[in-house]
Order: structure tokens, then sequence, then C-alpha cells
């Protein structure tokens, strides 16, 4: 039913070579959509220095499923947001299928996430002044090519299950149903990588489980790679790899089921 | 309805736009009403000091190759002053200026004007002048052709003081004559631009003073065939060969000064018309600096998903410049309505718009757009620059 939405290779970028840079064939060997390593992040308040990341190494690979789980303030959010672009290491690297994103500027990052990044968040962030089926549309309304759109955001709201729902504006949505729509609006550039801030956070265990379905689902007919922050046990045991972050710091990031650290 | 939602699609920034002016509808109408404000302001302004203008330029009308000529005095040593034009002189004039109308005018100021019933005018003056009819149109009454023997009154004379055709005033000149003159005519009102001020004056024939000298002399061409100033400047360097002994007012001259001080005042005016604008630019920065904060997260959301910082600049400008487009739509008809009151008022047409008046009405339309658009680019600038991580927190 749906077209060809593997994500498109995006090829490396030429003349970049660093030390670093000899890890790039391995990571395009293995499809790695993105890959960090040794990533610190620190946020200067006034003299303060607050180390969120303190040197962590990650990589997300195509249909993976992965969990971050972690007590408040461990970094989880930071994580999400390098491995979204939105935000810069302040040291080691963070690569997007071979080259560091340190290299991009401003202008890239935003063309970078439009095209390879899908974002969930907590409370949804709909537009309230644009229906279901326009919200959807929003990361591709400035694209003139309304028609195909359109018809890419009808699909994806039937495959959400909001077939019913394509005009109803936010408010006469549901949680879960408005949850559902922010889950269609992250997929209409064909993410490889969709990244969900606690997506499950705001809705209750039923619709909750709905979602992971979706999530499922979507790896296996659209081959994204699902990465969400949670702190809901039922959602890391679903996960195929939880990424447990203490203090900065990932404390058992292996591969096997890790419900005991999850369960805390 | 559908094809222009097919047609909007290819404009999703005015449609985001539009949508988010009507998620705060009083905000945005608010911010409107000040652009019409403005709007109005300069145009109506503009359009009625045109208005004005044209108004008070009609005066010249009909006087436009006329000039006057004026003797120069001179102290010649002895005590007296000499000046005033001999009959001389005046056939000099219509010599050098090649049959050009030149009238003589007598103009006294030791007068006494009485009504039939013995009352004194006191604003009238009086002036000798022989055939007024090449110059001015009766009101009531007729200018004879052959003049003499009779008195021929200003409008606002005969006005004010209830003179009419055939009533018999009494004119005393000191030193030349004190008689009774039936009047023959009544004036049209001929406005300040007469340089003789004709409203105020009681003319009689030239002949009635004997041995006249001449006060001025009025210089009077076709204007829409030659132009006065051949005619003037023949007597300038007929007359000034050694020392200047006369001097020329033109009419043009005197209305070009006018316009000039209008379209000063006119001017200033619009500046502080101009104030106005200002303030619907503040309002609308306000509006749009407002809107900015309370959707920071939403455009953080759209940054997120990979809108660039300059479609979210030009969403927050196309906000801006709607309310602009908006409230200078409003404002351009408003400001007619009123120019039409203006103009009936004035110049007694609605329609009698001038280029100039509605230029001010396109100039209040096209900087009550280029202001609210300028006035969006600050917060518009600041909600783009804004990082999404911050705004998503
Ligand atoms: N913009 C910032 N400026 C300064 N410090 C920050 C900033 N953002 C995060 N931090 C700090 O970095 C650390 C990690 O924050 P982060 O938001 O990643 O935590 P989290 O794991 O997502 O927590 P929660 O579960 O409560 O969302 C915290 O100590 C936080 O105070
Ligand atoms: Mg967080």
């Amino acid at each position: 039913m749906a077209p060809d939405i593997s994500a498109p290779a995006e090829t490396d970028q030429p003349g970049a070579d660093r030390e670093e840079d000899r890890q790039s064939p391995r990571d395009a060997g293995n499809d790695v959509i993105i890959r960090g390593e040794s990533v610190v992040k620190e946020y200067q308040t006034g003299a303060q220095t607050v180390q969120a990341l303190k040197g962590i190494d990650f990589s997300i690979q195509p249909s993976d499923f992965v969990a971050i789980v972690g007590p408040s303030g461990s970094g989880k959010s930071t994580l999400l947001n390098l491995l979204g672009l939105l935000d810069v290491p302040t040291r080691g690297t963070v690569r997007l299928r071979g080259t560091d994103v340190s290299t991009f500027s401003d202008g890239d990052r935003t063309t970078k996430r439009k095209h390879t990044i899908g974002f969930v968040f907590q409370s949804f962030y709909l537009i309230p002044t644009l229906t279901a089926l326009e919200n959807v549309e929003m990361p591709r309304m400035l694209d003139r090519t309304p028609k195909k759109t359109r018809e890419r955001a009808k699909q994806l709201l039937r495959r959400v299950g909001l077939g019913d729902r394509l005009d109803h504006y936010p408010d006469e949505l549901s949680g879960g149903q408005k949850q559902r729509v922010a889950i269609a609006r992250s997929l209409i550039n064909d993410p490889a990588i969709l990244l969900a801030d606690e997506p499950t956070g705001n809705l209750d265990r039923e619709t909750g489980d709905d979602i992971l379905e979706l999530f499922d689902e979507l790896r296996a007919e659209e081959n994204v790679a699902v990465v969400t922050v949670t702190h809901d046990a039922y959602v890391a045991e679903e996960a195929d790899r939880v990424v447990n972050l203490v203090d900065g710091e990932i404390t058992d990031a292996d591969e096997a089921e890790s419900n005991g650290v999850v369960e805390q | 309805m559908s094809w222009l939602r097919r047609v909007a699609a290819y404009f999703p920034t005015v449609v985001l736009a539009r949508r988010n002016l009507s998620r705060a509808t009083a905000r945005s109408l608010l911010a409107i009403a000040a652009v019409v404000i403005g709007v109005v302001a300069i145009g109506t302004i503009g359009m009625g000091g045109e208005a004005f203008k044209q108004d008070q330029m009609e005066a010249f009308e009909g006087f436009g190759g006329t000039a006057t000529v004026y003797p120069v005095y001179h102290h010649d040593g002895s005590g007296s002053i000499n000046g005033d034009f001999s009959r001389q002189n005046i056939n000099r004039m219509r010599q050098v200026t090649d049959g050009t109308t030149v009238l003589p005018i007598v103009e006294r100021w030791d007068t006494l004007v009485q009504t039939p019933t013995g009352e004194v005018i006191i604003t009238a003056q009086v002036k000798g002048l022989d055939n007024p009819g090449s110059f001015y149109d009766a009101q009531s009454g007729t200018i004879p052709d052959n003049w003499k023997r009779s008195a021929i009154v200003g409008s606002r004379i005969a006005e004010n003081n209830d003179i009419q055709p055939g009533d018999r005033i009494t004119v005393s000149v000191n030193g030349s004559f004190t008689r009774k003159f039936s009047v023959a005519a009544v004036l049209e009102p001929q406005g300040f631009a007469d340089q003789l001020r004709a409203d105020r004056t009681v003319f009689v024939p030239l002949d009635e003073f004997d041995d006249p000298e001449y006060d001025s002399a009025i210089v009077r061409v076709d204007p829409t065939t030659t132009s006065v100033d051949a005619a003037t400047e023949s007597i300038e360097s007929e007359f000034n060969t050694r020392e200047r002994n006369v001097y020329v007012q033109k009419v043009q001259e005197q209305r070009e000064g006018f316009e000039k001080t209008f379209e000063t005042i006119n001017q200033f005016l619009i500046g502080v018309g101009s104030i106005s604008l200002l303030v619907a630019a503040v309002t609308i920065a306000n509006t749009m600096l407002m809107s900015a904060i309370e959707r920071e997260r939403e455009i953080g959301v759209m940054r997120a998903v990979g809108y660039p910082k300059r479609a979210v600049v030009s969403l927050l400008v196309a906000e801006s410049s709607i309310l602009g487009i908006i409230g200078s739509m409003v404002g351009v008809p408003l400001a007619l309505g009123i120019g039409m009151v203006l103009n009936q008022v004035l110049l007694g047409d609605p329609l009698a718009f001038t280029a100039a008046g509605l230029r001010y009405v396109a100039i209040g339309a096209v900087f009550g757009i280029g202001t609210s658009l300028l006035a969006g680019v600050y917060p518009a600038w600041k909600a783009a620059k804004k990082q999404p991580v911050e705004a998503l927190d």
C-alpha cells in the first residue's frame, strides 16, 4: 500500500579526512544512521558548568527500537536533542551517516532534520489553528507539492487510525489521537529515525500501548528506527535495547532485556 | 470555494499567517484599527489639504495673464516725492507692450462713500478706472460700454450695505469731487487674488478725476495665447533704465507663492498624521511580539521539523503585512469617503478629487503596509533566532 519509503542513502561529505573519519566506512557498512562517540554535553549556567552527558557512545541502526531511561535530570532529553540534530555536543562527535554534525551549519542541520528525523513530543505540540490533516502536512507545507503532500498525509492519518478525523482541530481530539496525529506528522518526510521524548507520558496505559503497537508496525513497515525517552516500564520492556542513563553516564546499555534497570 | 483552497495551498505561508491572525481576533482587529487610523489620517489630511488649496487657488482663475505695474517713489532732494504715472507714461507702456491692454488706475484713500440713506461705508475704497468691463463681469445690472457718470460697486460692498443697481450713492474724494452716482452694476465676487480688490471697491470713471496721476497700471494679456512676462519685461526695460522706476507684481508669482505656502503647511500636517502610522507600527510590533512569544513552542516545533529561520521570518512578517494590507484596504475607502465630504464642502463636488490628493491616499496605503511589514521584522527575527531546543523545553 505504502510507496517505497526506505530512506535515501546520504552520501558522505568528501574532504573530511580527520582521524575519526576512518570510522565512516564501517558506519556505512553497518548502515548506521547516527553514531555518537565520547559525547559530552555541558551547559554553562552563570559561573557553573553542568555536565549533562559525560562521554557516552551510542549508535542507531534502521528499525532499531531503543528506549532511553533514567532518573530525572540524567540527560535523556539532552541525548535526544543531540540525536535529533537540535544541538551539537560540547566534545566528542555525533555522526549522521558518517558525517560529523559539527561540520553542518545551522541551515544544514535544519535540512538534515527535515529529511532524516521525525519528532514526537510528550505534549504533542500540534498547531491549534490547523486541522489534523494540515498538522500532518505542516513539515512539508513549504515544499510546493501540495497534492503529493496531501495524499501522503491522508495515508499516514489512515495508517494511525484517524482516517475519519482528518478535518478535526487538535482541541477536538483526545490525547491519544493527538499523539497519533503527531506521529503521523513525524513520518510525513519519511524519516530514517523517529525520536520521541516521553510520547506516552501524557497518555493512559491503554492508549500508550496503542502508540507502542503503532511504533512496532511502523518499524516493520517503514523501516524507521524509533528512539524513545520514557519513564514507563512497559515501554522499555518493548524496546530492543534500553539505554540507562544515570547522571550523564550509561550504566547498562546491553542489548539484552535490562528489566532490572527499568524497574527503578 | 475548493478552487480557492487549492490556490491557497500554493501559498502556505499566507494560509498559516492568516490562521494565526484569526487565532487572536481581537488583538488583530486592534492592530488593524491602528493602521486604519494612520492611513485615514494621512489620506484625509493630504486630500483635504489639496481640496482646500484647490478651493483657494480657484480665486486666481482668470487672473493668470495679469500683472500690476507700480511706480517706485524716489526722494528727489527737494522734499517732494515724485512718482505716479502720467498719461504719457501709460502711453509709453502701451507702445512698448505692443497693443497689450494697459489700464491706468487711480486709487485714492482720502475718500468717503455714503449709502443712499447717508450711512458712511468705511470699508469702501474708491478707484478710478476705465473700461472695467474688460476685466469684470456684472453680477447684476450691466457694465456700460461707454462708461460715464455712474458707479460700479464690488460684491462685498454691495452685499454688506444692501446696494442694488439703480441706487444712488455719494462719493467724495478729497480735493477732487463730491458727487452722487447711480449704481450701474454690482460685480461678481473676485476673491483675494484680484489685485484691484474689486470686492471692496467702488469704481468710478477715470474722467471724474481731473488731471489724473495714476497710482498703478494693470497689464493684461490673454493667458491662453501669450505670457504676461513678455509685456512686463518690455515695460521694465523701458522704464528701469538708470534707476528702478517701476515695480511689477505678477498674479502668477503671487499664486506660486501661495501654492508653496499651502504645500508646506500640508506637508507639516501630513507629518503630524504620519505619527499615527508610527503608533500603528508600534502597536503591530507589540502584537507580533506577543504572538511570537505565545507561539514559541509551536515555532520551535516548526524549526525542529525542518523549517529554516527564513521561513519563520517570512511567516511572521506575512502576518504583520496582512494586518497592514487589511488596515489599508479598510482605510483607503474610508479616507476616500471623508475626502468626498471634504470635496463637497470645499469645492461643491464630491468627486472633485485631484491627482495630488489621491496620491496622498496611495502614500497612506503604501506606508500603512510598509510600516506594518517593517514592524514585523524584529519580532520575526527574534522568534526565528530562538533555538528549537530552548523553545521546546
Ligand atoms: N539549557 C540548559 N541549561 C543549563 N542546564 C541544562 C539545560 N538543559 C538541561 N540542563 C541540565 O542538564 C541536565 C540534564 O537535563 P535533561 O533535560 O537532559 O534531563 P532529563 O533526563 O531529560 O530529565 P527529565 O526526565 O526530568 O526530563 C540537568 O541537570 C539539567 O539541569
Ligand atoms: Mg527530559
